[in-house]
């Protein structure tokens, strides 16, 4: 998957170009607007450029009824324009992402009635980053609609859509966070290096030397087949999948945060150290943030939130999470993935409600969320729920357990244990680098990039997990 | 000149230029042979082209002055062992492996598992060999054979310079010693190759005959001789045309190459498979499923059943004990 991917050399060639032309003509708004916007078809368009109109499709569509909304003194007018512009983003989504599987399901109830197969089974390839520009769009036109963002100009709205660090795998941007940028020409002598380039090289670690090396030597083998496998190999394909997972999501979005940054433009922050939450709900405010947001913002809070009372916050809850777990594809393990979280999260609720001077240790706190994850975990990784509840039964088995290393149990142990490092201790190490000769941060980056292809080995970085949602 | 920066975390654009510049400078310079082995990987193509035109320059000089050094430092840190290299059999050797070998007519004892002594399976290949390896995992019985699958991504017989696989089976058995082999091999052959000093091209018969040779050198290795079975199991059919043509012709090397080297078996699943007629969806037990992926060549996971139940066919030769799942 070169281009789209960051740790390819097609993207260091791509990017080095797009930094330079990008900064000699920020000072021209009229030449810098086009010129990123075709670096981001460019840049999505490598692998099949049919995929570049859909984007482009995406953009005319929701632009057209975002000014209808901003114009249009009718109420109605307004509400009808909103609920075109949803349901053309929630068909392209469904089209692309659920009909596939609505058909053949439909294709089976009719076949297990006697009335045979009469569907065709389709092939729907699905384009790379559609879930993430498809919430952009809808959030961007309600946001239009609610009055919290003024109705951009087309180009605008297309960069907001189309910018290349977001575009494929988030973090799911808002307008109000990059239409003002784009509006201010960045300064070159101000570019946030420090951060930019610290984000870069530790998500290509993240990728390679965690993510990758677990997904190799323990998660897969496990998940593959869970019955060959000891209880001590199951459990740490478990932990083992909750770092390479973090690892790997966390690690692309910081290579696009700081990527990003490089250009002068900042997006929002979408991992906040998610291992060390004490509840559910803390858990959700540190991981993947600008989805959880987003199924606050458009989907939790619109349905009541925690409005109508105890047992309509906990139908709000459940059914804000099962869809966030069917976002995430067509597959009923990810619909248990949403609900265990949906229900561990009511569950939580509940207690505070009913237990008001109640309180359990920090310790404790962390350990029990902790573990409902790395549960869910278990569903969202297994192809199917039958792998999922061998998964569980196995984690009691006996058995020698080769696969249980030392390395592999740091690297578990290491992801979880540096997030415990205080972030201002991070600001003083990007603060430290920039202050370096130019020379030595070169040399230096230069040579953990080489570390961090040598851990890949030859087989090369995976595509990250994150690319088929 | 430019002002200088008041927040301790900025830089000037240009600086920053330099420290990318410089940090790319140096990764390519003591990571030149990853570059070039990146570039061998590609699809043949413009960019394949410029990245190798780069490469290959760069990695003479880099290796002339030493410059592989840290990286070898690095790999042996990460227990990265060389998966290619040069003078192998694999790329050059005689097509006299390919004589039909006399003792293979004789009857195989292979070791038969029982419940104290499983059979270790090992799948490996392309990305192919990842679902059809699953699939196999859940079809053999689990008291009776333990299987590990290893796909190699974009890997071939016809692209050496990228990845060995003559290299990756002396390295695999010695680790693992499996007591039978599954290969899936074969999606990524479209390049031409070097057969007695002359370069020839898939449409061309002197290419079927330098890929048998090079599959036969691999049978060899994976099956130590004949010390265990190799089920070896070529594409099946391609939506794409020319894809299937270069897909036949894998399958008639294939073919020669398994008749000739002890231990070695042909799996067919380019001609049984819907009668050899490309199709997007296959019946498996009564229900039509979407048995291949959008690309048109490899199979999805459900798909993937159809090639697995083959290779059980094709291992129940070979072990009593899967006759009756064979057959059922």
């Amino acid at each position: 998957m070169p281009a789209v991917s960051f740790p390819t050399i097609e993207f260091a060639a791509f990017f080095v170009v797009v930094f330079v032309l990008s900064w000699a003509l920020m000072p021209h708004p009229r030449a810098w607007r086009p010129f990123i916007l075709l670096a981001s078809y460019v840049f999505y368009g490598w692998l099949d450029w049919r995929w570049v109109l859909l984007l482009v499709g995406s953009t005319l569509v929701n632009t057209f009824a975002s000014h209808v909304i901003a114009r249009s003194p009718s109420q109605a007018t307004r509400k009808r324009a909103l609920i075109a512009a949803v349901t053309f983003d929630l068909a392209l989504l469904g089209v692309f992402k659920y009909l596939g599987f609505f058909v053949s399901e439909v294709d089976d109830a009719l076949d297990s009635i006697g009335l045979g197969s009469p569907l065709p089974l389709l092939q729907i390839v699905l384009p790379i980053g559609i879930s993430f520009f498809t919430f952009q769009a809808i959030s961007y036109v309600v946001d239009v609609y609610r009055g919290e963002t003024r109705a951009a100009p087309l180009g605008d709205v297309a960069i907001l859509q189309a910018f290349f660090p977001h575009l494929v795998a988030g973090p799911i941007v808002r307008a109000n966070e990059l239409l003002p940028q784009l509006r201010t020409p960045r300064d070159p002598r101000e570019v946030l290096a420090g951060p930019g380039l610290f984000l870069i090289v530790g998500g290509l670690i993240k990728k390679t030397v965690v993510a990758d090396e677990l997904a190799r030597n323990v998660v897969d083998p496990v998940f593959n087949d869970p019955s060959a496998h000891s209880g001590l190999e199951t459990l740490l394909a478990i932990y083992g999948f909750a770092a390479q997972i973090y690892c790997d999501f966390s690690g692309y979005t910081d290579m696009a945060i700081g990527l990003a940054l490089l250009l002068g433009f900042q997006l929002p922050q979408n991992f906040n150290r998610p291992y060390l939450a004490l509840s559910l709900q803390d858990f959700w405010r540190r991981w993947h943030m600008t989805l959880s947001r987003w199924l606050r913002d458009y989907l939790y809070i619109p349905l009541g939130g925690n409005r109508g009372g105890p047992r309509r916050t906990i139908r709000n809850l459940m059914l804000t999470m099962l869809l966030g777990g069917l976002w995430h594809g067509a597959a009923w393990t990810f619909v248990i993935w949403g609900g265990i979280h949906g229900g561990a999260m009511s569950i939580e609720r509940w207690t505070r409600e009913h237990f008001r001077g109640f309180h359990i240790p920090a310790w404790l706190a962390w350990l029990i969320t902790f573990h409902v994850v790395c549960l869910a975990w278990i569903f969202f990784r297994s192809p199917d729920l039958s792998t999922a509840f061998d998964m569980i039964g196995q984690v009691f088995a006996g058995g020698p357990s080769p696969l249980v290393t030392l390395p592999m149990v740091f690297l578990v142990v290491a992801t979880v244990g540096l997030q415990a490092v205080p972030g201002d201790f991070w600001e003083r190490a990007e603060a430290w680098l920039v202050a370096r000769p130019v020379v030595a941060q070169g040399v230096a980056i230069g040579l953990l990039m080489v570390a961090a292809d040598a851990a890949v080995g030859q087989e090369g970085v995976a595509p990250f997990i994150y690319f088929q949602f | 000149m430019e002002p200088r920066s008041r927040n301790p975390l900025t830089m000037p654009a240009g600086s920053v230029l330099g420290v990318i510049m410089i940090a790319l400078t140096v990764a390519a310079l003591f990571n030149s042979e990853a570059i070039v082995r990146a570039g061998e990987s590609m699809q043949p193509g413009h960019t394949r082209d410029v990245v190798l035109s780069v490469g290959r320059p760069l990695d003479d000089v880099a290796g002339a002055i030493g410059l592989h050094l840290p990286r070898k430092g690095f790999d042996l840190a990460f227990g990265q062992e060389s998966k290619t290299a040069t003078g192998t059999e694999l790329e050059q050797g005689s097509t006299a492996i390919l004589r039909a070998n006399r003792r293979k007519r004789r009857a195989p004892g292979f070791i038969q598992p029982t419940q104290q002594d499983e059979v270790n399976v090992f799948v490996t290949g392309d990305s192919q060999a990842q679902f059809v390896g699953e699939i196999l995992t859940d079809l053999l019985p689990s008291d009776l054979f333990d299987v590990s699958v290893v796909a190699r991504n974009a890997t071939g017989l016809t692209n050496p310079e990228f990845f060995n696989w003559e290299i990756n089976a002396q390295q695999e058995i010695a680790a693992r010693n499996p007591d039978a082999v599954v290969m899936v091999m074969g999606g990524n052959d479209g390049f031409n190759v070097l057969h007695e000093g002359t370069v020839y091209g898939p449409d061309d018969p002197n290419w079927q005959l330098e890929y048998a040779r090079r599959a036969a050198v691999v049978m060899r290795e994976l099956g130590s001789n004949g010390k265990r079975p190799v089920y070896w199991v070529p594409p099946p059919t391609a939506r794409d045309p020319k894809f299937n043509e270069i897909y036949a012709t894998q399958n008639k090397a294939v073919e020669q190459a398994a008749a000739a080297v002890d231990g070695a078996r042909y799996v067919d699943i380019y001609n049984t498979i819907n009668q050899g007629r490309y199709s997007d969806e296959l019946k498996i037990d009564g229900r039509r499923v979407l048995a291949r992926q959008s690309d048109g060549v490899h199979f999805s996971r459900e798909g993937a059943v159809v090639p697995a139940r083959l290779i059980l066919r094709a291992m129940a030769k070979d072990y009593r004990v899967l006759r009756a799942d064979a057959s059922g």
